[in-house]
């Protein structure tokens, strides 16, 4: 048990940085996700962590000891691997006992602590299988327990419910946050899947090209994206570009103003500037009312409980999901052309500094 | 015309070339020799009985089971490091390595043998050398040992165990290397609990290939083993050539190819038990 502190780390290929400067600290018992589309480092950071990676400078420390030149089996780190890499020539006794056997822990206490942590997946009754005599749900679960038997100081999780089908990794992904819970384990977490890292997390880093773009809770990033990547990849957001006018009033490049929250960008006022607003944080009023926003509704998709809208606003598109309303609702009968207005509280439009992308 | 029809023609050319000269060969070692009219018709085992008896020929068969056995398991441990060198390549040289491997196989077995007399001759380079660097007084006798044979030996054959183990290692996924890693398995263990049991149908594989090779050897056998030096092959074939006797010849072909087929089925069978043990445990 202990933290994970990485303290500057940085992985280079030749020219190329696959990791810039990775600062992170996994407090005692927290889930810290890492997450990024494909490519962003975020791999590449937990296999340092598990020491199948060299970094290129930096240090990696375990509960306080610097592991960062240790070979990846000195460093007591449980990692639960994509594909499971489960011993395929091993039952799945053998596969949960293998850890602890490395770590000379006698035959007597090894069967049951084996069988314990079996028994805490609820696989125990599969002891003597084979790792191909089980589905992949079942196999993900022998992962785990051969992870968690050890008690790892740090337990790694790279992408452990990508080879799940949906259904399955609902399950099994709110087992783990429960697992990793009741032991209090000090855990990263690697995943390309936002929803999985807003449910799980404690605490979320969100990485892409190899640098941090934020770090902290699930409300933190939606809420309050420190920039336009965080903004878009996290949920779904309508990211604008434009210049403030005045306090409070924010001009779209194609001409609209809208209303805006304070600004905290801290650059300049008359610099580039993005505005970054949810679309569910958007009401929408049939017709043209006085006070809002007048604009024209280009499309509508049902997705039954959420109807999704496009509105065109003085020539820019802003999406707006709104529950779907009751029939009997003029909102209901909303359709391509229509007039509506949208309004919105001022603060939920947030203002973010930096260009278009 | 089904697809099947396709398989005919090569069916049809191995029952002519390989079981029709084999049934012959059984045929002709249950003749009788007499050295007048060289064979008569008979059904005997006395070939069989003699060949089996005469120590000199006990002697011969001694020399090719053993030299088999060290061959086949110097190139086993030779072979392994590379296979999985070449396994877990991952840049463009992977196919370049490879080809290089198959190097020794595109120059011909006596034009390579004729190489390594040149090279290991009383006058060859590396008596040469070892002479020059003042290392030696004298040649050193390496031409004409056992010792050139099976240096001959191994390098025809490394290829072949290299081959046929990395394509069963590169099936073992890297992840389960590190996932026994991760679990605090140092280099040793990795290998001796999960690499080693993993490739054993590739090592058992590649064994029999080896070992099959190595019995039948001859030229490597002929050319650097010199005349006091005899393996089966080349004294089937003087059997054939020099004695005349054909039915001796043929029985100590047939006792051979059974010792061959015997040995190989037997290590099959106890590398595969072995690993379904391991499987069942």
């Amino acid at each position: 048990m202990g933290t994970l502190t990485l303290d500057g780390l940085v992985k280079r290929y030749g020219p190329s940085t696959a990791v810039e400067r990775v600062d992170l600290e996994v407090r005692q018992g927290e889930l810290v996700s890492l997450l990024g589309p494909s490519g962003c480092g975020k791999t590449t950071t937990l296999r340092m962590v598990a020491g199948f990676i060299e970094p290129t400078a930096g240090r990696i420390l375990i509960g306080g000891r610097d592991v960062t030149r240790a070979p990846a089996y000195a460093r007591d780190t449980g990692m639960v691997f994509q594909s499971y890499a489960l011993f395929p020539h091993m039952s799945v006794a053998e596969n949960v006992g293998f850890g602890l056997e490395m770590r000379k822990v006698g035959r007597a206490e090894r069967e049951s602590r084996v069988m314990e942590a079996l028994r805490l997946v609820r696989l125990d009754h599969l002891a003597a299988r084979l790792p191909r005599e089980l589905s992949g749900g079942q196999q993900q679960r022998v992962a785990l327990a051969r992870a968690l038997v050890v008690n790892p100081a740090v337990f790694l999780l790279d992408e452990p419910l990508s080879n799940l089908d949906a259904k399955l990794r609902a399950e099994v992904r709110l087992e783990i946050r429960q697992l990793q819970q009741r032991l209090g384990l000090t855990t990263l977490f690697v995943t390309h899947d936002q929803d999985e890292a807003l449910a799980m997390s404690d605490r979320l880093v969100v990485l892409a090209a190899g640098k941090v773009q934020q770090v902290g809770s699930a409300e933190d990033l939606y809420e309050r994206p420190a920039n336009a990547f965080v903004a878009g990849f996290v949920g779904r957001c309508n990211v604008l570009a434009g210049a403030l006018e005045g306090p409070g009033r924010f001009r779209l490049e194609a001409g609209a103003v809208l209303p805006c929250g304070p600004d905290e960008t801290g650059v300049p006022s008359h610099a580039a500037r993005l505005v970054a607003l949810r679309p569910e944080r958007i009401a929408i009023a049939a017709g043209e009312r006085g006070e809002g926003l007048p604009a024209r509704i280009t499309a509508v998709t049902y997705l039954g409980a959420e109807t999704e809208y496009h509105a065109d606003l003085g020539g820019t598109t802003l999406l707006v999901i709104r529950p779907t309303p009751p029939h009997g609702d003029p909102l209901r009968r909303l359709a391509v052309e229509d007039r509506v207005t949208l309004q919105w509280d001022p603060a939920a439009a947030r203002l973010i500094a930096g260009e278009a992308s | 015309m089904p697809a099947a029809t396709l398989v005919v023609p090569a069916c049809l050319l191995v029952t002519a070339l390989l079981v029709g000269p084999m049934v012959y060969l059984g045929r002709i070692s249950l003749n009788h020799y007499d050295a007048s009219s060289m064979m008569t018709e008979a059904l005997t085992l006395e070939n069989y009985v003699r060949a089996v008896a005469d120590p000199y020929y006990r002697g011969v068969m001694a020399t090719t089971l053993t030299m088999a056995l060290v061959c086949t398991t110097t190139t086993l441990i030779l072979g392994f490091p590379v296979a999985y060198w070449i396994a877990r390549m991952q840049s463009s040289w992977k196919s370049l390595v490879t080809v290089m491997t198959l190097m020794p196989l595109l120059v011909g077995n006596v034009v390579r043998v004729a190489g390594w007399v040149g090279l290991l001759g009383n006058q060859g380079f590396v008596n040469a050398g070892l002479q020059g660097v003042g290392l030696i007084d004298e040649p050193i006798r390496i031409l004409y040992t056992p010792f050139a044979v099976a240096l001959g030996t191994v390098a025809v054959v490394l290829p072949y165990m290299i081959l046929t183990l990395a394509s069963v290692i590169e099936a073992i996924p890297r992840n389960v290397e590190e996932a026994a890693a991760n679990l605090g398995a140092p280099p040793a263990t990795v290998f001796s609990r999960v690499v080693w049991p993993l490739a054993l149908p590739g090592v058992a594989a590649g064994c029999t290939l080896v070992f099959i090779l190595c019995m039948n050897t001859f030229a490597t056998a002929v050319l650097l083993g010199g005349s006091q030096f005899k393996m089966m092959a080349p004294a089937v074939y003087d059997q054939f050539s020099k004695g005349s006797n054909w039915p001796f010849g043929a029985a100590l072909a047939f006792i051979l190819l059974i010792a061959t087929l015997t040995l190989t089925v037997l290590g099959s069978v106890l590398i595969a038990r072995r690993s379904r043990r391991r499987v069942a445990a």
